[in-house]
């Protein structure tokens, strides 16, 4: 046989068997049609009347969130029983009459009715959409009577987060809200009618532990959408409990202490591991406004209210930190080797450069001073001259190894970082070179540098012990009784000589918060005062009245021999230091002294957890 | 001079547009009428929206279209040179699967890269229509018939089946045999190999049984008695012919499914999306699928028909194949005449490797028939490049 005619005879052969795998497929997809109209002409009808009386429904059963405690066992956060009536639009026949005749038992607004009829042309008419929540007992089973002349309408029993003592922690703990598109994805059980999660603060932080793991339950389900009976159910997960390191007593004792002031924030810290033990902010909120149904008009007022109630000023609010700045420069001299603890440099009333001339508080000037003194009586002059000696970079190395110019990695979703500038930080974020004049007024925490009082109470608690100290709010998981790490690069003579300096500050005469003395006999306190200018910064008008004060600021750690917590306090437009600061902190560490939190045992979740879980057990 | 002549002759080379020209535009419009039908189903899954699957849907649909075009228009030769190395490399990603594959639902069946994951079985599909096109272009017609040429395409489709097998992927082992076994069968492999093969799979099937996983066994099973266990392992087949029966001639309307909208079936949107679509859409619009369909393969049999090369015709006839065994396993599984196997219905269901490489796949045949006039000379071939 010759070559082409075997490649004709090839041809035709693969011609013949193509036609032949083109007739068994089509005769294969006549077999799928026949099955078809066997399933949907043939036993269609039998088919129809399965699936009308026995439709299986398969639900996400969103999981209860997690308790938040304080150290002490004090419920901060729970779950409360929400009674709601959803409807099914397939199941009803005339959606807006069945709306109407629910009104005369539950209010049913306007707005709600037309969010639930365009709700149901959009989506699919099987998934159920909320009508109202919130019931009465009353109301509740008034509509569990009449449900036969309700179709569609089905109750249940969901929950709803409630805070105690809302006002006093709302900015810590935060509050949950409903998650927005896109917050979180591939998550289900988000999307379940009413699910919240953690929007701000530690219910944020947390949320992870708190939310849990949602279960399913299957069910038969009749044609006209009522359960026949449950086929079998995977329980949910509920959420870990979580025992804070806040204490609700204090809390709630400074904010009322803060109370007569406009805006000001306060943090206390165990000095040792870092525990966070207050955490307060004036003006503040009721997170139970916001985490059940927040009414919008409420909603506007609080974000457009010019005190911004809503800011957690503690973590976030960020300000010059001024004077108290100065423990900062004085570590860093010594460290550097640029000061010493002998060495006196004289105060004329200020400090000229180039063709400026910086001004010492004092305009007499205090004489030749140490850096003793220096700290006590709050010298500027002393600190321009040793930040110039240092530089920015070496001043901001030691900043940063307290802890300022940074966020820590702990629970509290939103924390500010804070400026610690250096030559660095300036030409990525503003584009242009450092100036020398420029460290010379941050020497004495202004210019560039920003803290928050959660900074300065961590800077505060790491001069005091030497411990590179994290701030941290769980007492559970883990558990955070161990001291946090030494601090490195730093040498603990240099520190005691800072807090030798600080401990003049309140505990000799001469001294800037002399009077903020502690009253307890044979316990000292250590501080620092600052003031810290704000005019100029943010607008180019010159303010008036309140505005026109300085910020008042003041951290401090007590005891003096055995540092055990540290406190940082900011009062906005509260002039001096000494004049609105230290005497809040003088307050706060007496009561933290003679109360001394970190000395008692702490809540252990676990012994309550069973007792916990029964009522939100049959809330479902 | 000679050679001159043969480059004149056998080596055309039409320019793009022309080539773009050749391309079967009926047949691109089809199988968007068919990804069409697929967008408006996930549409209807996802309880009346776009997300998440329909619109995710169709941006694959587009990146799928290019490849279609970049498939199509780039020089067949060049493709036949790269089938070995091809099926070669993919054949070691699927034994690698097992190694440092990733596991999902039970199984592993995935590689990952980063961000992304892969099936290397679904590609292996393709790999191997390339190989064993690429195997008779090169073998000289009189030789088909004997055994030892009959040998290496055997080796080439058994080793990946052998690779399913092991993972287990019963379905995916299934595709292999019946693709691999059907280019056999076009590329003209005498009728009594088949005979002996059939007789020797009934004398080998009891063996097989003992070597099955339990979990395989329960499923093969439960698909000859969906009855035994209703809310076990027979709850999906069941479930699904009561969505399909109950959906009756004209089905229940766009979105008014209640059985998929009840949310009994865990994979509406993926396996059993023909399931949910038969519902709502009725008999017609079950037929109607399948029609365009069975439309789109005989597109495929006529274009391999107008082939004159051996590569081309065979991987257009390949590709042909695939198709069908995807569409047919899948609507088959779905109304209860075979196991769930797991097989998803190809450009409908959602799943971005299976409708890549579905697209990729239709690339080939239109680059076979853009290419339906070239004739290869058998001697531009070596054996292995």
């Amino acid at each position: 046989m010759s070559g082409p005619d075997l490649v004709r005879k090839q041809r035709l052969r693969f011609s013949r068997r193509v036609l032949l795998v083109g007739a068994g497929e089509a005769a294969l997809f006549g077999v799928l049609g026949w099955r078809l109209r066997q399933l949907q002409i043939l036993d269609s009808s039998e088919y129809r009347l399965l699936s009308d009386e026995n439709r299986i429904s398969a639900q996400l059963v969103a999981p209860a969130r997690g308790t938040l405690y304080d150290r002490f066992g004090t419920r901060i956060a729970e779950n409360r029983e929400n009674l709601r009536v959803i409807v099914v639009p397939a199941f009803s026949k005339d959606l807006a009459a069945t709306l109407t005749t629910l009104s005369s038992i539950v209010t049913v607004s306007d707005a709600d009715k037309d969010r639930v009829l365009r709700h149901a042309k959009r989506q699919s008419l099987y998934l159920p959409i909320l009508v109202a929540e919130g019931l009465t007992w009353r109301q509740f089973a008034l509509l569990n009577v009449l449900a036969p002349q309700l179709p569609g309408m089905q109750t249940d029993m969901a929950q709803v987060r409630t805070y105690s003592h809302s006002r006093s922690m709302a900015h810590a703990v935060g509050y949950v809200g409903m998650a927005a598109k896109g917050e979180v994805e591939g998550e289900p059980v988000t999307r379940l009618p009413g699910f919240r999660i953690g929007k701000t603060g530690l219910e944020k932080g947390f949320d992870r532990e708190l939310r849990g793991r949602p279960g399913s339950i299957s069910y038969e389900v009749d044609a006209h959408g009522r359960v026949v009976r449950e086929l079998g159910a995977t329980p949910s997960t509920p959420g870990k409990d979580v025992v804070l390191s806040l204490d609700h007593e204090l809390q709630e004792m400074v904010l009322t202490r803060l109370a007569s002031q406009r805006r000001a924030s306060l943090v206390a810290l165990d000095a040792v591991t870092g525990a966070v033990l207050i955490m307060a902010s004036t003006p503040t909120f009721d997170a139970n406004e916001i985490a059940f149904n927040v009414d919008p008009k409420r909603w506007q007022e609080l974000i457009r209210d010019k005190e911004d109630p809503l800011n957690n000023r503690a973590a976030r609010g960020l300000y010059p930190p001024g004077s108290t700045f100065k423990v900062v420069t004085a570590l860093a001299g010594l460290t550097a080797g640029v000061s010493n603890p002998t060495e006196k440099i004289i105060c004329r009333g200020g400090f000229p450069f180039g063709n400026h001339y910086f001004h010492c508080w004092r305009s007499g000037g205090h004489g030749p001073i140490s850096l003793h003194d220096a700290i006590k009586q709050s010298c500027d002059v002393y600190f321009y001259e040793t930040a110039h000696r240092l530089g920015i970079d070496r001043l901001a190395v030691t900043g940063r190894a307290l802890g300022l110019g940074q966020t820590y990695p702990c629970e509290l979703a939103g924390l500010k970082g804070g400026v610690m500038p250096d030559t660095a930080w300036k030409r990525a974020t503003l584009e242009e070179p450092w100036y020398p004049g420029e460290t010379i007024s941050c020497g004495i925490g202004q210019g560039y540098v920003l803290a928050s009082p959660l900074q300065l109470a961590v800077m505060t608690a790491r001069i005091a012990t030497g411990n590179a100290v994290v701030p941290s709010f769980s007492c559970s998981n883990p558990p955070r009784a161990t001291p946090a790490a030494v601090l490195s690069g730093i040498a603990p003579e240099h520190l005691q000589l800072v807090r030798d300096g600080m401990s003049a500050v309140v505990n000799e005469g001469g001294g800037t918060a002399n009077g903020a003395a502690l009253t307890i006999p044979g316990m000292l306190m250590a501080g620092k005062t600052g003031t810290s200018q704000t005019f100029g910064r943010d607008s180019k008008r010159h303010p008036t009245g309140w505005e026109a004060e300085p910020h008042s600021l003041f951290i401090a750690f007590a005891p003096v021999e055995a540092p055990r917590y540290a406190v940082a306090c900011v009062v906005e437009h509260g002039g001096y230091g000494s004049r609105a600061a230290a005497p809040i902190i003088h307050d706060v560490m007496t009561e933290l002294l003679l109360r001394d939190p970190v000395a008692k045992p702490v809540f252990a979740a676990g012994t309550e957890a069973v007792a916990a879980l029964a009522p939100t057990e049959s809330g479902r | 001079m000679r050679m001159l002549f043969a480059d004149a002759i056998e080596r055309p080379r039409p320019e793009l547009a022309k080539k773009l020209m050749l391309l079967n535009w009926p047949f691109v419009l089809l199988i968007t009428a068919i990804t069409g039908v697929g967008v408006v189903a996930l549409y209807s899954v996802a309880g009346g929206s776009l997300e998440p699957w329909s619109s995710r849907h169709v941006v694959r649909y587009c990146i799928g279209l290019g490849l279609v075009f970049t498939v199509a228009l780039i020089d067949m030769r060049w493709w036949m040179r790269a089938a070995y190395p091809f099926y070669v490399v993919v054949l070691i990603m699927l034994a690698a699967v097992p190694l440092i594959g990733v596991q999902s639902g039970g199984a592993q069946r995935w590689l990952g890269f980063g961000a992304y994951s892969l099936q290397p079985s679904e590609i292996m599909k393709i790999a191997l229509v390339l190989a064993l096109a690429r195997y008779y272009q090169w073998l000289p017609p009189e030789k088909v018939w004997r055994p030892d040429a009959v040998l290496p395409p055997l080796l080439m489709i058994g080793a990946p089946t052998a690779l399913a097998l092991a993972q287990p992927d019963l379905g995916t082992a299934a595709l292999f045999g019946i693709v691999g076994c059907g280019l056999l069968f076009l590329a003209g492999v005498s009728w009594a190999y088949f005979v002996a093969a059939i007789a020797g799979i009934i004398m080998v099937l009891p063996h097989v049984w003992e070597r099955l996983h339990d979990y395989q066994r329960e499923r093969v099973l439960t698909f000859l008695d969906p009855g035994r266990d209703p809310l076990g392992s027979g709850y999906h087949i069941l479930q699904s012919k009561i969505a399909i029966g109950s959906g009756g001639l004209m089905g229940k309307g766009f979105m008014q499914g209640t059985q998929a909208q009840l949310n009994f079936l865990p994979e509406k949107h993926t396996d059993f999306i023909f399931t949910m679509f038969s519902e709502e859409m009725g008999f017609l619009g079950a037929v109607g699928l399948l029609a365009l369909y069975l439309l789109a393969l005989m597109f495929i049999i006529y274009m391999a028909l107008r082939c004159r090369g051996t590569f081309p015709r065979l991987v257009a006839a390949g590709m042909g194949l695939c198709l069908f065994a995807y569409v047919f396993i899948n609507v088959a599984m779905v109304t209860g005449l075979v196991p769930v196997v797991g097989v998803p219905l190809p450009l409908v269901s959602y799943g971005g490797t299976s409708m890549l490489t579905m697209m990729v796949g239709l690339g080939f045949v239109l680059n076979a028939h853009v290419n339906r006039a070239v004739r290869i000379r058998r001697e531009e071939l070596g054996v292995l490049w």
